[in-house]
């Protein structure tokens, strides 16, 4: 699959079309030199095989940070056009808008005393892990409200401020959401789990702001040198898990009915026009809405928690930016000189629209939206903002973490949790888990360096570059 | 129980060998619960499952995700399986012990279970399955 490969320019790579049979546009993916060197040949035919599909619209494409994954790659991105196209969930994947958010404080580095109790209440206040149940009984009338309003649900119920919601990707909440789309199994696993982190990649970090590249942006983000803040990357736990597989299901079946043929059956789809389509876009939706919510509760709770411990108002913590990695959205882009209506699938990558763009709050309007990259565990996150040049040439896209080198197996074969543990807490992150195999299995070493993941998109100008933060403790689900 | 994790980057794919496919069923549920929970102890908690599907694999997807799903609502970590095929249909008694946050933290979520990679074949010696988690 590697040697179909073609190189274009430093840092862009296509897959021609005829890799695998039936392809109807190239793949495109970016990266490095030295990321090249990690590339799997899955990742490669999983790119090739979302070229496929019916109604895709100039390329399939793979951010820097692609990787094997099922249906698209991890860190893959394809536009279908509204009329001919397709919707699938091997494109958007089972946690549904599985995301990430930034939370700012008035603290800097010098006020954060007691590190280590933060960790423990924060690990005690938020429910984390296998098995985990929720701080708020929701009624099946409140979670069919949150599945329609997302993120306002929290709020107006007071766990949050309304300005936290202009600072959502989509307000917090995709209008198409259609909770009878959502099936019963869904609800019930959703009802007891609103609020919980969840447990694999999902964490809470405590961070500092180490270095700002563009000062200017900076400010307009609320950000500066020495600040403290708190990112929180969760989803849409059994509800959006659930979702996709009672999804998956009927849409295996629409494949057949409507004549698509596929090179993998994760990638089932149907047309977006079709009732089938229609039905998964509805309750992806409003699973999407649901996970908005969830990191809403999470982060009203660790506002309170540092209210409490460090005196600080509860007003005077400010949402940056929420933005979803496992998505499909209906959008309108610019194409060969038309502006077209296109779903765009997002599989482990970051929308990044840049300046002017809809959907932006008036803060935001001149920079272009903030984009959150997280690191892995004990390395740098990044805050980025959206660019003309993403729209352009991403369907208004980018990377949306570091992205894995090395399978869970074989980082729990080499990694030792407790040392990695040690190791970290020597140079001042404490790690809190529920267990050592879960530090192994994140541990910084099963990725690839975050730092080269978005020098390459800043390089490529599909984000660019406003502030490095470090981490000072994490939970980790 | 026989299996073995096949490579794979991002998520938890595996080979499970079995001489019967309803044998072959019942140790990728108990594996499954293995990832979760971690090691768990024989339980007096019981529940049945009962479906029916198109073919064996989806018939095996099926019972899998059933699987996923009893034992996050009910907050049960099954220890045992028995599967009884008939055709495309499928009856499985399953028993086990209530979730313990105190001794079944030792695993990971499983998100999901694809259809990429899903294969069922037969050798000599009986079944084998290659099969991907999402986690």
């Amino acid at each position: 699959m590697l040697e179909r490969v073609t190189r274009l320019s430093e840092y862009e790579w296509e897959v021609p079309v005829g890799t695998v049979p039936g392809m109807r546009v190239p793949g495109r993916f970016f990266l490095s030199d030295s990321l090249y060197k990690s590339l799997e040949s899955g990742a490669v035919q999983q790119l090739a095989n979302v070229a496929t599909l019916p109604g895709i619209i100039r390329h399939s494409m793979g951010m820097p940070d692609i990787h094997w994954g099922y249906g698209f790659p991890i860190g893959g991105v394809a536009a279908f056009d509204h009329e001919t196209g397709v919707i699938s969930p091997g494109g958007v994947g089972f946690d549904i808008n599985c995301g990430v958010r930034l939370l700012s404080t008035p603290l800097t580095l010098g006020d954060l005393e007691h590190r280590r109790e933060l960790i423990e209440t924060l690990y005690k206040t938020i429910p984390t892990g296998v098995g985990a149940k929720g701080p708020v009984k929701l009624s099946i009338g409140d979670l069919e409200d949150m599945m329609v309003k997302g993120a306002a649900w929290p709020v107006n119920q007071g766990y949050g401020l309304p300005a936290d919601l202009d600072h959502c990707e989509e307000r917090g909440c995709m209008a198409q959401a259609e909770s009878h789309a959502v099936s019963a199994k869904a609800k019930q696993r959703g009802m007891p789990q609103s609020g919980t982190l969840g447990a694999g990649n999902h964490f809470l970090e405590i961070q500092v702001v180490k270095e700002i590249y563009d000062p200017d942006v900076a400010k307009a983000f609320g950000i500066h040198p020495g600040q403290i803040c708190v990112m929180i990357h969760c989803g849409s736990r059994g509800l959006g898990h659930q979702t996709c597989t009672d999804h998956l299901k009927v849409l295996e079946g629409a494949t057949k009915r409507y004549n698509i043929v596929l090179p993998d059956r994760q990638l089932a789809c149907a047309p977006l026009s079709s009732p089938e389509g229609k039905a998964y876009f509805g309750a992806m939706a409003a699973s999407a809405n649901y996970a908005w919510a969830n990191r809403q509760m999470i982060m009203h709770t660790t506002r309170t928690v540092f209210e409490k411990m460090y005196g600080i108002d509860y007003e005077s913590m400010h949402l940056v930016y929420d933005v979803a990695h496992n998505v499909a959205k209906m959008e309108e882009h610019s194409n060969e000189g038309k502006r077209i209506a296109v779903c765009v699938h997002r599989k482990g990558a970051t929308r990044a629209f840049g300046p002017g763009s809809p959907d932006l709050p008036a803060g935001y309007a001149k920079t272009g939206q903030p984009v959150i990259i997280p690191g892995s565990m004990g390395s740098s996150s990044y805050l980025l903002r959206g660019t003309t040049t993403a729209m352009e040439r991403t369907f208004g896209s980018t990377c949306h973490g570091a992205g894995r080198i090395l399978s869970r197996s074989a980082a729990k074969k080499t990694i030792n949790g407790a040392k990695i543990k040690n190791s970290l807490s020597r140079e001042g992150i404490i790690v809190r888990a529920p267990n050592d195999a879960a530090i192994a299995e994140e541990a910084p070493g099963a990725y690839k360096p975050s730092a080269e993941v978005v020098r390459i998109v800043d390089a490529l100008g599909i984000s660019n570059l406003v502030a490095r933060l470090e981490p000072l403790g994490v939970i980790k689900g | 129980m026989s299996y073995e994790e096949l490579d794979h980057t991002a998520d938890i794919r595996l080979r499970v060998r079995s001489p019967s496919a309803e044998s072959l069923f019942a140790e990728t549920a108990l594996a499954m619960m293995k990832i979760v929970y971690g090691e768990s102890r024989p339980g007096e908690e019981a529940r049945t499952i009962e479906l029916g599907a198109g073919n064996t694999e989806n018939l095996l997807l099926d019972f899998l995700s059933e699987v996923l799903f009893l034992s996050e609502v009910e907050n049960l970590v099954f220890s045992t399986a028995n599967v009884h095929i008939t055709g495309n249909s499928l009856t499985a008694l399953l028993t086990g012990e209530p979730f313990d946050p105190e001794r079944h933290r030792g695993g990971t979520e499983i998100k999901g279970i694809s259809y990429s990679g899903l294969r069922i074949f037969k050798e000599d010696e009986g079944y084998v399955l290659d099969i991907l988690f999402d986690v």
